[in-house]
């Protein structure tokens, strides 16, 4: 799958999924996915200035009625944590966190944030998978959807490389 | 000028509007004034403006108000040029600067020092922010914002004093049910469906 075939199958499960408003803020690696995002006219596109802001207006967009995703870099999510603990995992609100896995395995930059970033989301107790194949994508979506809403709190999955398309997956080589 | 006495120039213009405050005695005095399922307390501060934009979007045509703070308001100061990049016309953003972290022992924000919240707001990009130094000039500037329809920023120097109120009555979880259930109730929209089978699957 190329990355522009990643992206258009990973929005639309996305908006399959029900997500009607989605906050993000850009990742070089997250390009093709946030076209997606800012070309379609039916769910809310909100660009943030810092990813912590998007954890609010999630929280607020949910408690009218709206089903939130937040796409952003790993960076983000470290810069989100006070916003994580103090107003979703304290109200229980749940959300749909979309984390570009920057310094994954075979990257050249950001190792020690790549080392992070799985133990954090364990200490927060967010519930994550990683994945690899955007052809999973839809489904994964949907079910992480049905575990936020059951578990009334954050769920994220890991965009890799392969995952978006931009690197070929290892059981292809 | 008090912040009460604001509070209740609020509470008697825009009676159904969906309310968000700021973390500490905002809260508490404008739950005296106004009790209502409409009002969400935030905890994080920082978040108010955040949270109050996010029902703004999420509900056009429903008044929304935030009831930030200073100290607030400072720890999240792109919330301002994302609000206004949004231009929800539902949402009035109100800052009550006492030019202290008052819930936090009195120490002074940057706003003692001159920084000025309506000149960064403008600056943001909300062209509708202006001050607000008396009583008067508040609930002129409140019953303004209310009539034009259009996204409005009100920065109202207060004093620290706070008035005697009770604490407030419910946790968070609650807070979040009950601002659930007020606006399914009052916009007539399903928002929580448990939908829980007979048996789990």
């Amino acid at each position: 799958m190329t990355a522009d075939e990643a992206a258009t199958t990973i929005f639309n499960g996305l908006k399959a999924a029900g997500i009607n408003l989605i906050a993000t803020l850009p990742d070089i690696n997250l390009a093709q996915l946030l076209r997606e995002v800012e070309e379609d006219h039916d769910v809310i596109h909100v660009p943030l200035c810092r990813e912590e802001e998007g954890m609010g207006i999630c929280a607020g967009a949910y408690l009218v009625g709206k089903k939130c995703a937040a796409i952003m870099q790993n960076g983000g999510f470290f810069n989100s944590h006070n916003a994580i603990v103090t107003t979703l995992l304290q109200h229980e609100i749940p959300l749909l966190l979309l984390i570009y896995y920057a310094g994954d395995m075979g990257d050249r930059t950001f190792s020690t944030s790549g080392s992070m970033t799985e133990p954090l989301l364990r200490a927060l107790g967010i519930r994550y998978y990683v994945m690899r194949d955007p052809g999973e994508a839809p489904e994964l979506i949907k079910r992480a959807q049905v575990l936020a809403q059951d578990s009334r709190r954050p769920v994220a999955l890991l965009l890799t490389k392969e995952g978006l398309g931009l690197r070929v997956p290892l059981k292809a080589q | 000028m008090k912040r009460f006495d604001c509070l209740k120039i609020i509470a008697a213009e825009a009676p159904d509007a969906l309310v968000v405050t700021s973390a500490g005695a905002t809260t508490l005095e404008w739950h005296a004034l106004r009790p209502s399922d409409g009002n969400f307390r935030v905890r994080t501060l920082g978040l108010c403006s955040s949270i109050a934009l996010g029902m703004a979007l999420g509900l056009p045509q429903r008044k929304v108000i935030a009831l930030d703070g200073d100290g607030s308001l400072l720890m999240n100061l792109c919330s301002l040029p994302t609000i206004a990049r949004m231009h929800p016309k539902n949402l009035l953003h109100v800052v009550f600067d006492n030019e202290v972290y008052e819930a936090s022992g009195h120490k002074k924000t940057a706003t003692a020092a001159g920084a000025d919240l309506v000149a960064i707001a403008r600056a943001a990009g909300i062209s509708r922010a202006r001050w607000a130094n008396s009583v008067e000039a508040f609930a002129q500037a409140v019953t303004a914002a209310l009539s034009s329809n259009d996204l409005s920023f009100i920065g109202a120097k207060v004093t620290t004093e706070r008035t005697e109120v009770p604490p407030y009555p419910i946790d968070e979880v609650e807070n979040k049910y009950r601002f659930i259930r007020h606006v399914e109730k009052t916009e007539q929209i399903e928002i929580i469906k448990t939908g829980l089978p007979a048996s789990y699957s």
